[in-house]
């Protein structure tokens, strides 16, 4: 009996144990690394404990990094999430099984180019005088110049706007594959009752797809939250500061331009903390 | 007899043991392991990849070229030779030079850089910008001043003669400026950084009598940094669509597809102006100096020696040689024949009767001019990068309007600026 209760045991520590040193000792280095003033220019170092912390909340573009940060996660999430169930509804709706995985197959095509890649693709469709994604623009208005990224209201919402593409479309395909799972008698009973097509969704389908939907929405914002490649190489965090958000500001302050890697692993460590807290709150929340 | 006979073999065999001995030691290889470099994409660099054979035949290595963009570049050389020094040879500039010697990240250049290789044969103003604190950090790959570049046939179909005054040349962008005919004043850089809109902002600020530190106190927030911001701004107005969040790429882009009439860039771009490969203009460019008092920025790339990967003497001058080779008359020379204007450094090829023959009199004199008001315009110390970058960001801000207030961004580069010299 005690050989059989010691067998997982033995096959779950080295795998624990690598998760927990690869897990932790990054952590524990960056929580050291953030109470020191550690500078990539300098050998040296002392140990300032929460001056970091304390210099960051006078730091406005820290502050203005944590407001990008927040409007991003709602911006990037609630679009992804609104562009998911509309299309996946769609497409169960009119679309028959052929078309089905036809548009399956085209809906996934963007969630596979690498993230870098579809950065520079959308960058140079957003060109002001030869983009594609502007054209629209320049024939409707006789050939005026728009320049999405490079104004400070449109800029988030442009490299948004590519997250959406590469995200919402691959969670479309995941809603309409939830919704073929359903079992077909409460819409059929709802059909009878006289239920009209979006009542049907809103009263009866989505509310049967409530948990995995919420899981795709965490995936969501877990994801959104590693978008650094995408605005890095979009925008650099500018116009200005319009879209820099925490990952960028810390990156900026650690490798770019000062060296300061004792300020940027202390931006690093209030982020892990915000994270922590936030999705724990969320998923009790939802669990309640 | 026989004794001196065999005193004249012994003396034979004598030469001839220490001649094999000293080919045997002339062909030992120089290098034991294959050279790393971290660079920037260079069309010599490119080029010398080619060549990848004759270097293994020199030294008895190989070598390989990582390249990033410029500030990833930056970013990633400071990251690497702070921390765990994978690259033996790092490409520098004249932003970061001071910053990798005073923090030991580079070996002098000299020190391992073979005589045979004459490094006296740089343009002195390159070598120049190579040197600090007495010392050569590296070779150029890249440098020079800046030249006023305009189209010839927009401002003679305007009646504009070539601006010699910076008076003139804003009244001219304005007047040039005819965007419904495709057509913008300038083209500017607006991205954030020390080598993009502050490198085109300095002359300006230099226009104006500007400084940037008088001693350890901050000098730059004065009306000479105000004026010069309001007239970048102003420029801007009438600058190419993309160059508000643009660098080198987006301004020098835009002139050689036709759509900007004058702009003063670094002097790679009056190469590539006249080379059809990669302008739309050709036959249409005219270059003079840039237009009175804008001093020209001058700068320079090149390649050091990594200290980190290069533990030892013999290390050193294995990449020594790498550069050494990289950098030589014969390279230089496959980079005139490939028309690379961009990468050429050396004196004994800047002068050649093939220099002249592909590019023309006109452009070597402009070269020859803008000479003479080329200027170090930035802050010669290792905090430059994180002073200039820090203003670039406030300069961004003000170029795509998410901040307005001039002064506001010069006292708050002030404040960071008195932080920085306060921790030195």
């Amino acid at each position: 009996m005690r050989r059989r209760s010691s067998l997982p045991v033995t096959f779950l520590m080295p795998t624990l144990a690598i998760l927990l040193v690869l897990s932790m000792v990054p952590t524990l280095y960056a929580i050291v690394i953030a109470l020191q003033n550690r500078e990539l220019s300098a050998p040296g170092y002392s140990w300032v404990w929460f001056s970091n912390f304390a210099d960051l909340f006078s730091d406005r573009r820290f502050l203005n990094a944590v407001w990008v940060s927040v409007k991003w996660e709602i911006v990037t999430v609630v679009a992804t999430m609104v562009v998911a169930i509309g299309l996946g509804v769609l497409m169960f709706e009119v679309a028959g099984p052929r078309l089905r995985n036809f548009y399956c197959l085209l809906f996934i095509i963007p969630v596979l180019l690498p993230r870098v890649s579809a950065a520079f693709v959308w960058k140079f469709a957003y060109h002001p005088l030869y983009g594609i994604a502007t054209y629209p623009y320049r024939l409707v208005t006789g050939g005026l110049i728009f320049d999405p990224l490079s104004k400070p209201g449109t800029a988030l919402f442009a490299v948004a706007l590519v997250d959406v593409w590469q995200w919402g479309l691959f969670f479309a395909v995941i809603v309409l594959k939830l919704l073929e799972t359903l079992p077909p008698q409460p819409i059929e009973a709802a059909r009878l009752d006289h239920a009209k097509r979006w009542q049907i969704h809103a009263y009866v389908t989505l509310p049967m797809l409530k948990a995995p939907l919420i899981s795709l929405m965490f995936v969501k914002m877990i994801e959104s939250l590693r978008s650094f490649d995408l605005i890095y190489v979009m925008t650099r965090g500018g116009p200005g500061v319009a879209t820099e958000t925490l990952d960028m500001y810390a990156f900026s302050q650690g490798f770019i331009e000062s060296g300061k890697v004792s300020y940027a692993s202390a931006m690093a460590v209030l982020m892990m903390i915000a994270t922590v807290i936030t999705f724990t709150m969320l998923w009790k929340r939802v669990q309640a | 007899m026989n004794s001196h006979r065999l005193a004249a073999s012994l003396g034979a065999a004598f030469v001839l043991t220490a001649s094999v001995s000293t080919a045997a030691l002339a062909q030992a290889p120089v290098c034991s392991a294959p050279i790393k470099v971290l660079a920037q994409p260079r069309d010599g660099l490119t080029l010398l990849e080619d060549s990848k054979d004759e270097f293994k035949k020199l030294s008895g290595a190989t070598f390989q070229i990582d390249y990033l963009n410029e500030n990833d570049r930056r970013a990633k050389s400071r990251a690497d030779a702070s921390t765990v020094g994978n690259y033996n040879v790092y490409y520098v500039d004249e932003a970061n030079v001071a910053l990798f010697a005073s923090s030991g990240w580079i070996a002098p250049l000299t020190d391992y850089y073979p005589a045979e290789y004459d490094f006296a044969d740089f343009d002195p103003g390159r070598q120049k910008v190579a040197t600090y604190d007495g010392k050569v950090w590296f070779a150029p790959l890249t440098g020079g001043g800046d030249l006023m570049v305009y189209r010839k046939d927009v401002l003679e179909a305007a009646g504009v003669q070539p601006p010699k005054t910076l008076d003139e040349l804003i009244a001219d962008v304005a007047k040039l400026n005819d965007p419904d005919k495709g057509i913008y004043g300038i083209a500017l850089r607006g991205a954030r950084g020390s080598g993009a809109n502050v490198w085109r902002w300095m002359p300006f600020f230099k226009a104006y009598g500007g400084k940037w530190f008088d001693g350890d106190k901050p000098a730059f927030n004065s009306d000479a940094a105000v004026k010069a911001t309001e007239t970048y701004l102003k420029l801007f107005k009438d600058s190419a669509p993309g160059t508000q969040t643009g660098s080198w790429d987006e301004s020098t882009g835009a002139f050689l597809s036709g759509q900007v009439a004058i702009l003063v860039e670094s002097t790679p771009l009056s190469g590539m102006a006249v080379d059809p490969k990669t302008s739309q203009v050709v036959g249409k460019v005219g270059f003079l100096p840039p237009p009175s008092p804008l001093p020209g920025g001058g700068y320079g790339h090149g390649l050091a020696i990594g200290t980190k990967a290069n533990a030892d003497d013999a290390a050193k001058k294995c990449a020594g040689l790498f550069i050494a080779w990289a950098t030589s008359k014969e390279n230089e020379k496959r980079r005139l024949d490939a028309h690379q204007f961009g990468e050429l450094n050396r004196t004994s090829v800047l002068s050649s009767k093939e220099f002249a023959d592909i590019y023309g009199a006109d452009l070597g004199q402009a070269l020859a001019e803008t000479g003479k008001v080329t200027a170090v315009n930035f802050w010669q110390d290792p905090r430059w990068p994180d002073l200039g970058d820090r203003w670039g960001i406030i300069l961004e801000e003000l170029v795509t309007g998410t901040r307005t207030d001039i002064k506001g961004g010069l006292n708050e580069l002030e404040a960071y600026a008195n932080e920085l010299v306060k921790k030195k």
